[in-house]
């Protein structure tokens, strides 16, 4: 057995454990769970394609906006965080961002004890259901302010829905030489400045918890950021695509119509 | 002698197959060389790297969705026709007139869902069990390119069915990359082949989805495959002293 690692491992590390690694057959150890696995899937996605069937609504009309207009569902998520911020924030820099950040997770977390564990070390695991509940609390409240704080000011008729708009006309009224004719206005403050303050922030302040509460390592703290990043996809997306019906507005799941 | 162990002592068949059925030691090794597709696997696995649990298997279900994508994709190509109306036409056709046309669209749609799924579980599996860890870590850049080419490939066959939905998803979408800073125009043209979505665009997404991002994906996944290989195969527990110290003292 042990010639066989040699002759088949030449290259790449030597697994180091106190116990030698357990060897067994490709076939039939490996080739049989991938068979099973495979027709499984095989078989589950026939059926799900015999019963249910692609949707084909009617030929593309350009003139026809359908309320709401969705993405398809991976995009939801994004196209949720649209609605709260700068277009170009949410449609470009949050994903470039998020996809740099993920390919540099190796080159930050460099240290190979922790590999082939699932959640690596004893506190990963409270770590990583304490990252999805601190993400989602932080998340829901945000959304449900943007949503719910409507106001209007007094004297006037204007509308004021979600933070962004209170901010602008604060600043507006406070400062009301930007609003002339040439200067850019206040709208940045609420649509770029303040939601990537957020977006940094919130995770940096889950880095702070995770290591003063945990004393956590690298690993660790990585654990705590990709669980930001996983639950904030997860969570967007349910609301993108779930919650959010005409207009894009906040509704329950059942309120939810097909796009008309 | 039956038929069968008459055909299995021809020439023919000893061309095809050159070891008898791998249930002794010798022919599971052959087994694995002489095949091209087993071959992709080392002869011996670690027993703690075939754990469903520890995998899913969700690598290789990514790859069964591709293959499935494949099969399926040139059957639809067979029928498909790029161009404004005729592609809506043609999928009415196919759902219509097509013998089992309407179930390989299907098959074809729920894959794609189902890959862009399995590959996001398998990234989210990998970082989890902490694969992604050195001598694996250009490996996880190749799947974060991998995972971005799967979002791609998903999103440009979303515009081909050329109805409603098809067409609303790709305006939503465009006019994300409409603004990027600084490029935001150009970036939409690039997209879009002109300022609106139309023929071009059809065109367009339809070379990439049925060539380019395929060709892209299979390049990417062979590049892939090999290192998990070249890695030292599947990643196997490497415990922190610490809790290694204390598995041993609760025996
Ligand atoms: C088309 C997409 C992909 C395919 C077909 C694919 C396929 C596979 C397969 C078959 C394995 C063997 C082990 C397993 O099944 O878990 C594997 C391992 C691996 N994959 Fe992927 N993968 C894809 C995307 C990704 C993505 C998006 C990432 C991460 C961002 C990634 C990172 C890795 C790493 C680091 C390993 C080694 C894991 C270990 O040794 O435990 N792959 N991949």
């Amino acid at each position: 057995m042990a010639e066989a690692t040699e002759k088949y491992q030449q290259t790449g590390p030597k697994v180091r454990v106190n116990q030698k690694e357990e060897l067994v057959y490709t076939w039939p150890y490996l080739v049989s769970i991938e068979a099973i696995m495979a027709i499984a899937m095989i078989l589950a996605l026939s059926l799900m394609a015999t019963f249910v069937n692609a949707p084909l609504l009617e030929l593309a009309n350009p003139e026809k906006t359908p309320n709401p207009a969705k993405a398809p569902w991976y995009f939801l998520g994004l196209q949720e965080l649209l609605l709260h911020m700068h277009p170009a924030l949410a449609g470009v820099i949050v994903p470039t961002a998020a996809l740099i950040l993920l390919a540099m997770i190796p080159y930050i977390d460099r240290d190979p004890r922790g590999t082939g564990i699932w959640f690596s070390t004893r506190k990963g695991l409270p770590i990583t259901i304490f990252s999805a509940v601190y993400t989602w609390i932080w998340e829901i409240v945000l959304i449900l302010i943007d949503e719910f704080w409507v106001t209007t000011p007094a004297g006037t008729d204007t509308v004021l829905k979600g933070i962004e708009p209170h901010i602008t006309y604060f600043l507006d009224k406070t400062f009301p030489f930007m609003t002339q004719p040439g200067w850019p206005g206040w709208s940045w403050v609420g649509k770029i400045l303040l939601p990537a303050a957020l977006m940094v922030t919130i995770p940096w302040v889950l880095a702070v918890i995770v290591k003063r509460r945990w004393k956590a390592n690298t690993r660790e703290l990585m654990i705590a950021l990709f669980t930001f990043y996983f639950a904030s996809f997860i969570l967007l997306t349910i609301v993108g695509t779930a919650f959010r019906g005409h207009s894009m507005q906040l509704m329950w799941p059942w309120e939810v119509t097909a796009p008309h | 002698m039956g038929l069968w162990a008459k055909f299995k002592n021809t020439t023919l068949y000893k061309s095809i197959y050159r070891n008898e059925y791998p249930d002794t030691p010798r022919n599971q090794v052959l087994v694995i060389l002489n095949s091209l597709v087993l071959h992709l696997h080392p002869v011996k696995v670690p027993r703690r790297a075939v754990r469903v649990s520890y995998t899913w298997g969700l690598g290789g279900l990514s790859l069964l969705m591709f293959l499935i994508l494949t099969v399926t994709g040139v059957w639809l190509m067979f029928y498909y026709v790029p161009a404004v109306p005729d592609a809506y036409l043609s999928m009415r056709a196919l759902e219509t007139d097509v013998i089992f046309g309407q179930f390989t669209r299907n098959l074809h749609r729920w894959a794609a869902h189902g890959m862009v799924l399995a590959v996001w579980l398998h990234m989210v599996r990998v970082f989890y069990t902490g694969a992604y860890k050195p001598p694996r870590d250009f490996n996880w850049v190749i799947g974060v390119i991998l995972f971005t080419v799967t979002v791609l490939l998903s999103f440009t066959g979303y515009l081909l069915p050329w109805d409603q939905l098809a067409y609303w998803a790709i305006a939503v979408g465009s006019e994300m990359a409409g603004s990027t800073p600084v490029i935001g125009r150009e970036a939409r043209m690039a997209l879009l082949g002109g300022h609106t979505i139309g023929q071009a665009t059809l065109v367009r997404w339809y070379t990439l989805h049925v060539l380019l991002l395929p060709l892209a994906c299979i390049a990417l996944m062979a590049m892939h495959f090999w290192r998990v290989r070249k890695d030292g195969g599947i990643s196997t527990p490497i415990p922190y002293e610490e809790d290694e110290a204390e598995a041993r003292a609760e025996g």
